[in-house]
C-alpha cells in the first residue's frame, strides 16, 4: 500500500466515530481518572442486574471497622470473566481495586479483585468502556 | 383414536387456531436457540450494507461501548432531540424512578446481554435477557397494528423471508433512547431488520437500520452480531431498583 494509501486510510480511520467510552452514569458517579485500593471482609456479595454490589469490612490500623461497598458490572459481564455467584462469599477476604466514588465516601467501582493469596478472581480485570 | 384419524383431527385444528397460519417457515434457516452477547462492535458485511438506503450513518456502538456525550455516531439530530439531549443528564438515569426501565428495542438489542429465539410457524419469539423483555415477529403474513393501537418498548413486528434472510419490520414504539446518551427517538420511528445465519452457521448477523425524521435528519444504522452456545439459557434479569439507593445524594461530577 502506498503512502498515499496509508494517508487516506489514517484519514478515513479518523473520520469514523468511535465509542468507546463507557455508560455515563458510570463517569458520571465514579472517577476514571483514579484509583482506590481496599483490602476487606466479604459480608455480603450480591450478584444482581442491573449491577452486583460487595459489601466489606476493611480494617483500619487503630483496630476500628471501616464499611465499604463494591459495585460491579452486570452479572452477565462477570459471568464472561469467569465469576459465579459463589465465587465469593461472607467471611472471604479480598482486596478489590477500582474507581472511587466522586463524593469521597467509601463507595467503589470494582475493576479487579484478588482472593486472600493475591490470586485473581475471575479471568481478567474490568476495563473501563466496560463499565455501565 | 386411529393414526389417519388423529392426524386429520390435528391438521384441522391447526388450521382453525386464530394467529398459527399455515406457513412455510419450516423451509427457512432454523434461527432458534440461545445467542450469545454481542460484546463488540464487527463491521456490517458487505452485502447488508448495500441494502442500506442512502444518507444512513452506521453506528459503531455495539456492544458495551457508548458515545460520548454529544456524539451521536454519524446521526444528525433535529433541532428538537438536540435540545433533548443539551438537557439530560446521566445521573437521572440512576433514580429510583429510571433505573429498572427498560429501554426500547433498538438500543436494547444490540447491548451486551443473550437472547434466546423461539421458532414456529408464523411467530418468532425473541427473548432478551435484558430486562427480561420478550418480542413477538409474527410471520403470518398479517398487516401491521392500526394505527391508533399502543405503543410500545418493543413495538409492533411483522417479518417475512428474503431467501435465507429474515426481513423484520416494526413501528408501533414507544420513544425511548437510541445512544444511551441523551439522544431519543420518537413514537414514530420505523424500524427495518435483516437477520441471517453467518456462513458456518453458529453466528447470527443482524442489520439494524431506523429513520425518524422528527428527531433524525438522516437515518440509522447498526450490525450485531451474536454467537449460539448450545445448552445455555438466558437468566432471568429481574432488575433490582434498590441499587440506586446508592446514587442518591451523590454530588456528581462533570466528566459525563
Amino acid at each position: 500500500m502506498s503512502s498515499k494509501h496509508l494517508l487516506a486510510l489514517a484519514a478515513a480511520l479518523a473520520a469514523v466515530p468511535t465509542a468507546a467510552q463507557a455508560h455515563h452514569s458510570f463517569a458520571a458517579f465514579f472517577d476514571p481518572d483514579k484509583s482506590v485500593t481496599v483490602t476487606g471482609t466479604v459480608t455480603e456479595f450480591r450478584f444482581t442486574n442491573p449491577h452486583g454490589m460487595i459489601a466489606l469490612d476493611v480494617k483500619k490500623p487503630d483496630g476500628s471497622i471501616e464499611k465499604w461497598r463494591a459495585e460491579t458490572n452486570a452479572p452477565v459481564i462477570l459471568v464472561e470473566r469467569g465469576w459465579t455467584r459463589d465465587v465469593i462469599k461472607p467471611g472471604d477476604v479480598v482486596t478489590i481495586e477500582g474507581w472511587p466514588s466522586r463524593d469521597g465516601r467509601n463507595y467503589l467501582r470494582l475493576r479487579d479483585m484478588k482472593d486472600a493469596k493475591g490470586k485473581r478472581i475471575g479471568s481478567a480485570p474490568f476495563e473501563p468502556k466496560a463499565q455501565s | 383414536m386411529r393414526p389417519c384419524f388423529a392426524f386429520a383431527a390435528a391438521a384441522v385444528l391447526l388450521a382453525c387456531t386464530p394467529g398459527v397460519a399455515q406457513s412455510e417457515d419450516s423451509a427457512h434457516p432454523d434461527l432458534s436457540g440461545y445467542w450469545g452477547a454481542p460484546i463488540r462492535n464487527e463491521p456490517m458485511p458487505a452485502d447488508l450494507r448495500a441494502k442500506l438506503p442512502p444518507n444512513t450513518a452506521i453506528l459503531t456502538d455495539t456492544g458495551a461501548a457508548e458515545y460520548p456525550r454529544g456524539e451521536y455516531g454519524g446521526l444528525i439530530p433535529t433541532a428538537k432531540a438536540k435540545a433533548k439531549a443539551d438537557a439530560w443528564k446521566p445521573e437521572d438515569e440512576m433514580t429510583l424512578a429510571r433505573v429498572c426501565m427498560p429501554q426500547g428495542v433498538i438500543y436494547d438489542e444490540q447491548g451486551p446481554f443473550p437472547m434466546e429465539i423461539e421458532q414456529a410457524p408464523g411467530l418468532i419469539v425473541i427473548r432478551y435477557e435484558y430486562f427480561d423483555q420478550v418480542r413477538l415477529i409474527h410471520t403470518d403474513g398479517r398487516p401491521h397494528l392500526p394505527a391508533n393501537a399502543p405503543h410500545t418498548k418493543m413495538g409492533d413486528s411483522i417479518g417475512h423471508w428474503e431467501g435465507n434472510t429474515l426481513v423484520v419490520d416494526t413501528d408501533h414504539l414507544e420513544p425511548s433512547t437510541i445512544t444511551n446518551n441523551g439522544l431519543d427517538h420518537s413514537d414514530n420511528i420505523h424500524l427495518i431488520e435483516r437477520y441471517r445465519l453467518g456462513p458456518d452457521g453458529k453466528h447470527l448477523q443482524a442489520s439494524q437500520w431506523f429513520t425518524d425524521p422528527e428527531m433524525i435528519a438522516n437515518n440509522g444504522a447498526r450490525y450485531i452480531e451474536w454467537n449460539k452456545q448450545p445448552g445455555h439459557y438466558i437468566q432471568p434479569y429481574e432488575c433490582d431498583p434498590s441499587l440506586a439507593t446508592e446514587y442518591q445524594g451523590v454530588k456528581t461530577g462533570a466528566a459525563n
